[in-house]
């Protein structure tokens, strides 16, 4: 392409720029779709099949925000911000934690260990479920956030661990030889080579983590109980079947306004996500 | 059980396991471990599905038999029916179900014949008053002879119908009695007159309670024990009847019908538009009215009105593992009989079952509330008797089974002949279990 | 994906003493403490105990009695629906894995050369995939998809009858590869960021040698994101055969219309929770299990063959 016109060149970015926004008119359709029901009035919805309300109403939201008795949903996200920023943390620490000792030491049965963490990521989570609950309840976690964190603080999202693996892995050796000839231990590698140089791995899993705690549902659902300690999808899903496909603007209010905390954590940090996919072990 | 916890009895992580199990079958070692003492303050874990109203009323009554026992609080615990049973079956299997909850015909079977629920045989009578329970109902609840739940609410299989299209189209109203073939002219007269924007009824091959009445109707029972009560010649029937229906208009293309095959009325025809009627039950007028803005009748399923029973639209029933047997008995019988209690949860799970608390509640009742309570009264004289509860598997039957084959059917991948013979044979080795 | 600068770790291994490996290796187990208990705590006895569930009659509600392979040879001869939903789930991952890693790849090209608003681009390319299982989009797919929905107005306008797509057994699985293929942001920004990383002298020492776009494509830009493909086509393969949320949000768990959306993962929900068959759907998930590693084994056979890694060994 750099050989090509000035004249050709931009006939071919003005065409790329067309087919880029084709694909995403095509793409944002459905939600803006979405967006637009969430701000129509009942009768619209109904009558009304354009993308976007002939007049914008509020009330969607607010109806939405109390549709439920004795609580709001500011209660709930609430609830979800604490999960889904305890799993961050957790998800950051176990994984990078596992992740050395996987990727840098050598130690008895490591190649075992990596196969099983490997297996963990291929079976199904449902019929883990029922023992799994057994466990916390004996433990006397039901109805309190713990068993959807702390599993997490021992590195069980091997998919974490297996990215930042894969990215301690790119992290040239050398700079390793040089602390230990510093005499730095394993310890002190770790500290001062691995966690400074890690940080766009830990970015990356930080995200990710944040966005599919935010979405989970089932987990959620199995072991928070009280009404006060429902994190958004299950109150929206309450929410839902409660009142059924008359509430069709209120819930897509919701939907809108639980996607929003998601897209401005997306946006605030996709350029350190980017960063840290590059260097995850994926350029070898 | 016993094979994994020899095998790997001293790992304590698997003793949690099995003390898991344990307690579901020593009662003593589950809820919340302290044993029940007779003066001490007891909190009960309640546990329903159901949508906000629900909940506040629920919430308001459970409050005011505190406000009478101090001693007694409840924790309360609801969601919609998505999940519901899951949920509990998840709470029981680790032994830590709430104390009392909420079922119905179909999680019965599944609950109680595995013993999740507590015998309440002993307690019926005593500390559960079941006296004055109007007609038949009181005969609900009960599996392989035991009780094991009390009727929370009584309705009855009804037709919701949409008056406003009705005489639109000029169908005329729908009565008590008519014959099946009146209803589907009726039906194909709507779809007819409204050039197909309207549809006279969904097609209610795959619905498990229309069967029930039908083959009810015709000497036959969904269930005799645990095995079917029909045949596949009475299922062809039953299919090649909507199948016909279909050619005369009356009924919708299939994937109409498939959206309500979810059973949940805010996708019915009356609620989006596209058809006359919803096969329901009559404590559901209330919920339907408020999902349109047409005038709404209510009238029997077609056919004969004795194959109509007095239903438990839910029932209450205990856990096996709490400790507090009988705090849990003594709420249920404030439930279903006290006049206060009935005052403020109205007919929204049904009506009364206690008549006394009926007749009390009825001049707070709205409008549709009044509806559904004169359709209830009216039909009382001629309610048969109650069909036995399902047995176990019924919820795959009922969910899974039927509703697939009869789409097969309606989707035109199947004759009914074909599907009502896959049908039974897959029925057969549920049941047989 | 695996390779790491093996030189280095030869020279590290030559120097290390034999102290130093025994202290490295208590150091290894300290690190790695924390995951081995969440293992064999909350992963691996759980997943053992399911296991030893799959050979019983477990119902969740009373205490399993063994009953040997029975539940394996019920799967494999007289379910007809568990074929079925294998049939689906293959299906599926065949049919949605392409077309998304497609979509990523072919929008993650074109998002490469902007040069302004890409950020804006890709946040709004990956929206769809923040949707996830959210309730809402069951109401949104009807509403596309449905009989009267925004599709069959669109295709009405050229004169085309449309169908009740989402509800039409030979359609409804359609729409959820739709639905698969609609997410396609989240490969697509890994996609982005590996051709961030092919050097732009490659493609002019290409264009010096005559190459066109195809060309140029196919020997320098596929070969220099292999590794990111590889990545890419793991995951996607992985969360395409455990695809359970769509099918389940749209067909309101029942996997239905007439059984064409019963995803395995779904079938086994279903199996265990609705019809109060652990034992049976445990053993389905070992079965599952024992299939998919097999899948993915395959898979890093072949990536040998087609994975280049620019550091080379």
């Amino acid at each position: 392409m750099t050989t090509a016109a000035p004249g050709h060149r931009r006939t071919v970015t003005t065409v790329r720029l067309v087919l880029l926004i084709a694909v995403l008119v095509v793409v944002l359709y459905p939600l803006l779709w979405m967006t637009g029901t969430a701000l129509k009035s009942p009768t619209e919805i109904l009558n009304n099949l354009a993308v976007w309300p002939r007049h914008v109403t509020w009330s969607n939201v607010t109806r939405g925000w109390t549709g439920m008795p004795d609580v709001t949903f500011g209660r709930f996200f609430l609830n979800s911000t604490v999960v889904a920023l305890a799993v961050v943390l957790a998800n950051v620490c176990a994984g990078l934690v596992s992740a050395y000792a996987f990727a840098r030491l050598r130690f008895p049965l490591r190649r075992l260990w990596f196969a099983v963490m490997i297996g963990t990521l291929l079976l199904p989570q449902h019929v883990l479920i029922v023992p799994q609950f057994v466990l916390f309840r004996y433990l006397g976690w039901v109805d309190t956030p713990l068993p959807l964190i702390v599993p997490k603080l021992l590195g069980t999202d091997a998919f974490f661990v297996f990215l930042m693996v894969q990215f301690i892995r790119g992290i040239p050796r050398e700079l390793d030889e040089a602390a230990i000839i510093d005499g730095c231990g394993p310890y002190g590698v770790f500290r001062h080579v691995i966690l400074p140089l890690a940080r766009p791995a830990l970015i990356t899993t930080a995200i990710f983590s944040f966005i599919w705690t935010w979405n989970d549902f089932f987990s959620q659902l199995v072991y928070l109980n009280d009404v006060t300690r429902y994190t958004v999808p299950i109150g929206l899903r309450t929410f839902l079947d409660s009142s059924g496909q008359s509430q069709i603007g209120p819930m897509f209010a919701m939907s809108v306004l639980s996607l929003l905390p998601v897209f401005l954590f997306f946006l605030a940090f996709q350029r350190m996500l980017v960063e840290g996919i590059n260097t995850a072990g994926l350029k070898g | 059980m016993g094979i994994t916890r020899s095998a790997i009895s001293r790992r304590s992580l698997l003793a949690a396991g099995a003390a898991g199990a344990a307690a579901l079958a020593a009662p003593a070692l589950a809820g919340c471990g302290s044993p029940s003492s007779a003066d001490g303050p007891v909190e009960l874990r309640v546990f329903w599905w159901g949508d906000d109203t629900r909940a506040t009323l629920t919430d308001k009554v459970l409050d005011l038999y505190t406000k009478r026992h101090p001693r007694v609080t409840f924790k309360k615990q609801w969601q919609g029916y998505d999940g519901y049973y899951d949920k509990l079956a998840t709470n029981v299997a680790g032994s830590s179900a709430p104390d009392l909850f909420q079922i119905d015909e179909d999680g019965l079977s599944d609950f109680a014949s595995r013993h999740a629920t507590l015998d309440l045989t002993s307690m019926t009578g005593s500390r559960i008053n079941v006296a004055k329970f109007a007609g038949s109902i009181g005969k609900t609840g009960t599996v392989e002879g035991r009780r094991v739940a009390i009727p929370a609410a009584e309705n009855t299989a009804a037709l919701i119908w949409d008056r406003t299209v009705a005489d639109k189209y000029g169908a005329g109203d729908l009565k008590v009695g008519m014959s099946w073939d009146d209803f589907v002219a009726w039906a194909a007269k709507i779809t007819h007159a409204s050039g197909g924007t309207v549809y006279g009824t969904a097609d209610p091959s795959g619905y498990f309670q229309v069967l029930e009445i039908w083959l009810r109707q015709r000497g036959k029972d969904t269930y005799r024990g645990s095995k079917l009560g029909f045949t596949a010649d009475d299922l062809t029937e039953w299919w090649q009847f909507w199948v016909d229906a279909h050619g005369k208009g009356a009924t919708p293309p299939a994937d109409l019908t498939h959206v309500t095959n979810s059973g949940d009325i805010s996708k019915d025809l009356i609620s989006t538009g596209k058809g006359a009627t919803a096969l329901e039950w009559s404590n559901q007028l209330a919920a339907q009215a408020g999902l349109t803005k047409h005038t709404l009748g209510i009238t029997t399923y077609p056919g004969d009105t004795g194959a109509a029973w007095a239903r438990a639209s839910m029932f209450w029933a205990v856990f096996r593992g709490t400790p507090h047997a009988q705090q849990c008995a003594d709420v249920i019988d404030f439930l279903v009989n006290d006049a206060d209690a009935g005052k403020i949860l109205g007919t929204e799970r049904g009506l009364a079952v206690n008549t006394a608390v009926r007749a009390a509640v009825k001049p707070t009742l709205d409008a549709a509330g009044k509806q559904t309570l004169d359709f209830e009264t009216r039909m009382a004289g001629s309610f048969g008797d109650p069909p036995q509860t399902p047995p176990k598997g019924h919820t795959e039957l009922r969910k899974t089974v039927l509703i697939t084959e009869a789409e097969n059917v309606m989707y035109g991948r199947k004759k009914p002949a074909q599907a009502a013979k896959d049908f039974i044979d897959q029925a057969t080795s549920i049941l047989a279990g | 994906m695996t390779v790491t600068a093996r030189p280095a770790r030869t020279r590290a291994a030559a120097r290390r003493r034999p102290g130093r490996a025994r202290h490295e290796g208590v150091a290894g187990y300290v690190f790695l403490s924390p995951w081995l208990l969440g293992l064999f705590g909350v992963t691996a006895i759980p997943a053992l105990y399911s296991l030893y569930l799959s050979f019983t009659d477990y119902d969740l509600l009373t205490a399993p009695n063994w009953v040997g392979l029975a539940n394996y040879q019920r799967m494999f001869t007289t379910d007809p629906h568990y074929w079925h939903a294998v049939t689906v789930t293959a299906v599926f991952a065949v049919v949605s894995v392409p077309l998304k890693l497609a979509a990523a790849l072919g929008v993650a090209l074109l998002l490469n050369r902007e040069r302004r608003g890409t950020g804006v681009f890709r946040a709004l390319f990956y929206l769809p995939s923040l949707l996830g299982g959210s309730v809402a989009l069951a109401i949104v797919w009807q509403a596309m998809f449905g009989r009267f929905g925004t599709f069959n107005s669109l295709l009405s306008l050229f004169g085309v009858h449309g169908r009740a797509w989402v509800n039409d057994p030979d359609f409804a699985l359609g729409t959820l590869i739709l639905l698969a293929v609609w997410q396609f942001g989240a490969p697509m920004v890994i996609f982005l960021a590996g051709l961030k990383q092919v050097p732009v002298e490659l493609y002019e020492a290409a264009a010096v040698d005559g190459a066109g776009p195809l060309h140029r494509f196919w020997n320098v830009t596929l070969p220099m994101i292999s590794p990111v493909l590889f990545f890419n086509l793991v995951l996607e393969t992985i969360s395409g055969f455990q695809g359970f949320t769509s099918a389940f949000v749209v067909s309101n768990g029942t996997g239905g219309p007439t059984d064409s959306t019963l995803m395995y993962t779904l079938y086994l929900y279903m199996k265990g929770f609705t019809d109060f068959q652990m034992g049976y759907a445990s053993a389905m998930a070992w079965v599952f299990l024992a299939v998919l590693a097999a899948f993915t084994a395959v898979l890093f056979g072949t990536g040998r063959f087609w994975v280049h890694y620019s550091g080379g060994e």
